[in-house]
């Protein structure tokens, strides 16, 4: 316990090395979402600002209160940020088939990045909902037997959704343990 | 998906699986089981075709104990009365408050008969079928493949009449699916060994290296044990020890002084009224809950080591005052392993060890009646021992850690210096805290998936955090490492997953 080595010390078994020049996650071929995947999430927070627009003016108007105005504004703020950030947030989206596991990264403020095997999986799920099906969106996700994974592509072709499908469930097939 | 051609097309509406003869499914569904299956192994599978028509020649359905619905009648009695306060009843008047309980407790022991005689288990190929329910039939079945832990508890109604409740642990149920309440203890025992030997993965129960080998605990104790141990004993925690790790705690070593502050209260006062002594007395039970809960809960806290099948292994923990309880889990079930070690155990050298199960909530959800124990109390050498065992490449004292980088002191002043990684040979071990040190060990084989986080703070100083994510418990995670460390720790978790998985395969 008391004996803490130097920094570098997980990487022992000399598997990984630190390349500082190219980290190790840009090395990896990462394949994109669908740009139209913009426009879904625009949709998506425009329907959203409308509904809380729509309560803040309704409350204003019956209120009269200052608050709702700043409410409103703030609202405003927030939405024109978003959709300022939308794009870059679609581009940060990617996943990465490797030989045994799927990578999947996203987030701009938060950024995650999750490492699932294969062999984890339990099942797949590929859903649309009407806006996604409206751009010819799906959305994959894969399941382990945690809870806390989390292993979700948006934004995909449906043929590529299906694609990713099926090589995700032949390659879980093939023994899927770990419990 | 495929329908065959011959039957033109009709698409899933008439689904009439007797003529169409599919040729990819292996177990055809129809043909009524072989004639010979007299219990033992070879049923392997074919699904059991409509719930309610048992009619192959599988087992009789067992009931449960007679006497089981008299208890759980009691049980829920219990709940009601709790529900009931006190001073309602009084209002009420005792005459009346009494022929509602007595209707109460009838309606409920009938309630429990209907049940009773509904309720019926028995073992089928490698499987256990439960069914249950008047109204609504259920009949559950239950791989025994996918066994977590199997539990023989005793509450203390169950201790007098010599009875015992079989609880089953499958994963993907946050409660137990399968509580066999009540059997007798042998019968407990019996279906327990059975169980436990059916879920190992291959079909050697017969060829076991322990038959029937006398339980070979030494018993020095006066304690009214069920002796349902069988195996190698391992190790057992002493009373006294368990008793004093409570008083260890902040709640015992702080009551004193709460009392005392209190009883200085009341003599300037000058008056002892005796309800504020009464609450002062409630308030003192309320605080020691927790610590006598625990010692009536670990009380006389015995491990043993077991045979599951063939090579596998299983550890087998008995524990209890009031409510006895007998925990068997198989080694390869556990997901983690959390160790301890409270501030004011230090002194004695002492920790706690805790393991999690799929199915079974973990550490650190707050609830003392979950069964997670793998040692209430134990000294370095006896906790290093058992870490060993339960976790092949998990050695308390060889555990060698990494710290976070220095820069990490600004977000972490106390703790930084606890916060380490270790990737030993078999287990990823993750340490942390301060006053109460813990260290957690996830083997790479039990590892789901594995997630590097980088908050907007973490990076400016060019941190991120890699979470270790498991099916029971919370996982371990290791939070702001150097961001070149944490892809390279993600990589090298990943790539030992996939080493540990090639070779189990």
């Amino acid at each position: 316990m008391d004996a803490v080595t130097e920094t570098p010390a997980p990487l022992d078994s000399g598997e990984v090395r630190i390349d500082p020049l190219s980290p190790w996650p840009d090395t990896v071929e990462w394949k994109p979402v669908s740009h139209d995947l913009i426009w879904v999430e625009l949709v998506r927070l425009a329907i959203w600002l409308v509904i809380l627009m729509g309560a803040l003016v309704v409350g204003w108007v019956l209120a009269d209160h200052w608050l709702f105005g700043a409410g409103v504004g703030l609202v405003l703020l927030f939405g024109l940020w978003r959709a300022i950030v939308i794009g870059r947030a679609v581009r940060a989206w990617g996943y990465a088939e490797r030989d045994r596991d799927l990578l999947v990264r996203h987030g701009l403020l938060v950024r995650r990045l999750s490492i699932v095997p294969y062999a984890r999986m339990q099942f797949v799920d590929v859903t649309a909902g009407p806006l996604e099906r409206s751009f010819d969106l799906a959305t994959v996700q894969l399941h382990t037997a945690a809870a806390a994974s989390d292993a979700k592509v948006p934004g995909l072709r449906p043929a590529e959704a299906s694609r990713l499908r099926d090589r995700l469930t032949a390659l879980g097939a093939d023994r899927a343990e770990g419990l | 998906m495929t329908h065959e051609p011959s039957t033109t097309d009709q698409p899933a509406a008439t689904d009439q699986p007797s003529t169409t003869e599919p040729p990819a499914t292996s177990a055809a569904p129809v043909p009524p089981e072989p004639p010979e299956t007299q219990g033992p192994p070879e049923t392997q599978g074919p699904p059991v075709t409509g719930a309610e028509a048992p009619a192959e020649a599988v087992p009789p359905r067992q009931r449960l104990h007679p006497l089981s619905p008299l208890l759980n009648g009691a049980r829920s009695l219990v709940v009601i009365v709790g529900a009931i306060s006190l001073s309602q009843a009084s209002s009420f008047g005792w005459e009346r408050f009494a022929i509602l309980l007595v209707v109460i407790a009838v309606g409920a022991v009938v309630f429990s008969l209907i049940n009773w005689w509904n309720t019926g288990y028995h073992i089928v190929g490698r499987e256990l079928r439960i069914h249950d329910g008047l109204i609504w039939r259920r009949t559950r079945a239950i791989p025994l493949e996918r066994l977590q832990t199997v539990e023989v508890r005793r509450p203390l109604l169950a201790q007098l009449t010599g009875l015992a409740e079989l609880r089953l642990e499958v994963v993907g149920g946050g409660k137990t699916e399968a509580p066999l309440a009540f059997l007798t203890v042998a019968d407990a025992e019996a279906l327990r060994e059975r169980l436990v030997r059916l879920s190992g993965d291959v079909q050697t129960h017969d060829q076991l290296p322990f038959a029937g080998t006398p339980p070979a605990v030494e018993s020095a104790e006066s304690y009214p044990r069920n002796d349902l141990d069988l195996g190698f004993p391992l190790h057992t925690v002493r009373n006294a020890d368990l008793v004093l790790s409570q008083v260890l705690t902040p709640q015992t070593l702080l009551l004193p002084l709460g009392v005392a502050s209190v009883l200085v209260q009341f003599s300037f006062a000058g008056d002892f009224n005796p309800i504020a002594i009464f609450s002062t007395l409630a308030a003192v039970g309320g605080v020691m809950l927790a610590p006598a809960r625990r010692v009536l809960n670990d009380w006389s806290f015995r491990l043993a080591d077991v045979p599951i099948s063939g090579e596998g292994r299983g550890l087998r923990m008995a524990y209890g005052l009031l409510e006895t309880r007998n925990q068997t889990v198989p080694l390869h079930r556990l997901q983690a392993v959390t160790v301890t070690w409270p501030l004011l155990w230090r002194a004695k050298r002492w920790m706690r060890v805790r393991f999690s199960v799929a199915g079974v909530a973990g550490p650190g959800d707050g609830n003392e009646q979950q069964s997670d124990r793998l040692l209430p109390v134990g000294d370095a050498e006896t906790g290093r021992r058992l870490t060993v065992l339960a976790m092949p490449g998990l050695d308390l004292a060889a555990v060698r850690v990494a710290g976070p980088p220095p820069r990490v002191r600004w977000l972490h002043p106390f703790a930084w210096s606890r916060m380490g990684v270790g990737l030993n040979r078999t287990v990823f071990t993750v340490t942390k805290g301060v006053l109460t040190r813990e260290l957690v060990a996830v083997p790479y084989t039990r590892i789901q998936s594995v997630r590097v986080v980088q908050g907007p703070i973490q990076r400016r100083m060019r941190l991120a955090t890699v979470h270790v994510d498991t099916v029971g418990g919370a996982g371990a995670e290791a939070p702001d490492r150097d961001v070149h460390e944490a892809w390279a720790l993600a990589a090298a978790l990943s790539a030992r997953v996939h080493a540990a998985q090639a070779a189990t395969m």
